[in-house]
């Protein structure tokens, strides 16, 4: 069965993008990650044009982050207010980054930056997952069952100004830090289609000392609304969010979703973590290998915006 | 004797009679034209769109041709799609990765070109005359932009490329023994529409050559629009973008929400 896609402009395989759908659902599942950084470049790769593929995969981290979040908010494991001077600067750094996509887009570097970005970024966050993986599974369990290492002292951050207090992590601390993550990883969401969960855990536990059991939740919040806005910005700013796709896509990823979380749950985290690591890595790899090797052609062709 | 001179005579009258009205016959007999139609007006692009076909036919008035086969006569039937202004661009490799360095603007390229015809089309008309008509990929209008500073051999390797690559997208076509006489005067070729075919309307010229002269053109219009709800969302998506997106969004949410509620675990 195929249909026409009304943005892409062409018939594509119902079958195939639900079962691409599922694929990315149930390992999102299965890792308790959105999945963006696996559908972006797996559309591209089935004949989407990129920016398509970049904005409809936003809507995706919509429907696969929305009901964590409502998860964790009802157990009260998200610090709304935190969450609410992230999203501040996630709103600003989307917005930024939607426009750069445009820009890109009309000088014809759009593919390359999506590339790069994707080699360097996941390449070094896929390094890290790996080894904290393994490094963890080689290690006896520990009583506690967290293998999170308390964090350090940070005493730059503590001398920043605009110190806000954020009852609910029973943190007090400056403002900067939170808007600047929260602005880095919107841009991010923007140009990658990603919603951007293993920036933003690292960065909450490590730079702003939220108690673990906040982290997943707060993240999941900001990453609902950042890829909300991400989606309605790319429509309203570069017409690339295709609705049919996001519909077989979502109704793929959702039911994956949710047998991934049964199968997460049979898994140990660190061998997960080593799993999700590799998965990281050899999109990374794919990526690199696309930008070395000589094209089939080296001459590409696009529409020049402004084209009926 | 009058009588062998009469008949002379009247022998030279008959001969000039016939040489006259046969004569007169060639300088009167009608001139060759050509009258064509495709088959559909109007192809609507739906959800379940997967491509079509279109049949361009038509006739040659006042066909001398004794048989189909003959080949008296040459047809070149071309479908175009609205010019659209595209944008080819050069790799090349900086610092080990494969890199966009240069590009040439095209203000206004054919965004669908079909061609068919009787024959390769370079063995039925001349350079001149193709060029004058727009006949063919390499005769087509192709203006790039002025402002930039290029020389002609890089400007037909960039036009070489955008054929090449418009090919393989399965919007330039070109069949060279695509138009076929089905009688002494009839003739029909079809006009493949690949589902990525740019949505405007399309124009279809119809050519008749004989010995490498043009004898007539003849034009029509095939539309090419969205329909029901392909149309509704495309138009959706153009004019209230804000409304697309946040619906596109909500849909998105409503999925999720609903998918966890349906698969919660009994508390």
């Amino acid at each position: 069965m195929t249909l026409y896609l009304p943005i892409a402009e062409m018939s594509v395989s119902v079958i195939t993008f639900l079962a691409l759908g599922g694929t990315v659902g149930f390992l999102s599942g299965l890792f308790g990650v959105g999945g963006g950084f696996l559908l972006a470049p797996l559309l591209t790769f089935l004949g989407i044009p990129p920016g398509v593929a970049v904005a409809t995969s936003t809507s995706h981290v919509v429907a696969s982050s929305v009901s964590g979040a409502m998860t964790h908010h009802r157990r009260g494991n998200v610090d709304v207010k935190l969450g609410l001077v992230m999203l501040a600067g996630g709103l600003v750094g989307t917005y930024l980054g939607v426009n750069f996509v445009r820009i890109l887009t009309a000088r014809g570097l759009f593919e390359l930056t999506v590339s790069l970005t994707y080699v360097i970024f996941l390449g070094t966050v896929g390094t890290l997952i790996l080894f904290e993986g393994i490094n963890a599974s080689r290690k006896p369990r520990a009583p506690g069952g967290s293998s999170l290492r308390k964090p350090g002292q940070h005493s730059w951050i503590e001398r920043l100004p605009f110190k806000m207090r954020f009852p609910r992590s029973k943190l007090y601390t400056s403002a900067v830090p939170p808007v600047v993550i929260g602005m880095f990883v919107g841009f991010m969401s923007a140009i990658m289609g990603i919603g951007g969960g293993f920036v933003m855990i690292p960065a909450l536990i490590y730079l702003l000392r939220v108690p673990t059991g906040l982290v997943i939740g707060t993240s999941l919040f900001q990453i609902v609304f950042v890829s909300a806005t991400a989606t309605v910005l790319h429509a309203v700013e570069n017409k690339s969010v295709d609705i049919v796709l996001a519909v077989i896509l979502i109704a793929g990823g959702v039911l994956g979703a949710q047998f991934g979380t049964m199968a997460g749950e049979k898994l140990r985290g660190e061998h997960l973590r080593v799993l999700l690591g590799m998965l990281i890595l050899l999109v990374a790899a794919r990526m690199a290998f696309d930008l070395a090797v000589r094209p089939g052609d080296l001459y590409s062709l696009a529409l020049l915006p402004g084209a009926p | 004797m009058m009588c062998i001179r009469m008949l002379q005579r009247l022998c030279v009258a008959i001969f000039l009679m016939f040489a006259i009205t046969g004569g007169a016959a060639a300088a009167d007999r009608p001139k060759e034209g050509v009258e064509a139609d495709a088959s559909t007006r109007q192809v609507a692009i739906t959800s379940s769109f997967t491509g079509t076909e279109i049949l361009v036919f038509g006739t040659v008035e006042n066909s001398v041709q004794p048989s189909p086969e003959a080949g008296t006569y040459d047809i070149i039937v071309v479908v175009e799609g609205m010019p659209s202004p595209v944008v080819v661009r050069e790799k090349s490799r900086v610092a080990g990765i494969w890199i966009n360095t240069s590009s040439l603007p095209f203000a206004s390229v054919p965004s669908y070109y079909a061609i068919a015809s009787t024959r390769p089309i370079d063995e039925i008309a001349d350079r001149a005359l193709l060029d004058a008509n727009q006949i063919g990929f390499d005769h087509v209008h192709m203006a790039h932009a002025r402002d930039v500073d290029v020389d002609a051999a890089t400007v037909q390797s960039f036009k070489d490329a955008l054929i090449r690559l418009k090919e393989a997208q399965g919007v330039y076509v070109r069949r060279d023994f695509g138009v076929t006489f089905i009688g002494r005067s009839l003739f029909r070729a079809t006009i493949s529409l690949p589902p990525n075919v740019p949505v405007g309307p399309l124009t279809a010229r119809v050519y008749l050559f004989k010995e490498g002269k043009l004898l007539g053109q003849y034009q029509s219009r095939v539309m090419l629009q969205r329909e029901g709800i392909e149309r509704f969302i495309h138009n959706f998506a153009i004019s209230q973008p804000l409304a697309y997106g946040i619906v596109t969004v909500l849909l998105a949410a409503a999925a999720g929400l609903t998918a966890a509620f349906a698969f919660r675990k009994p508390a």
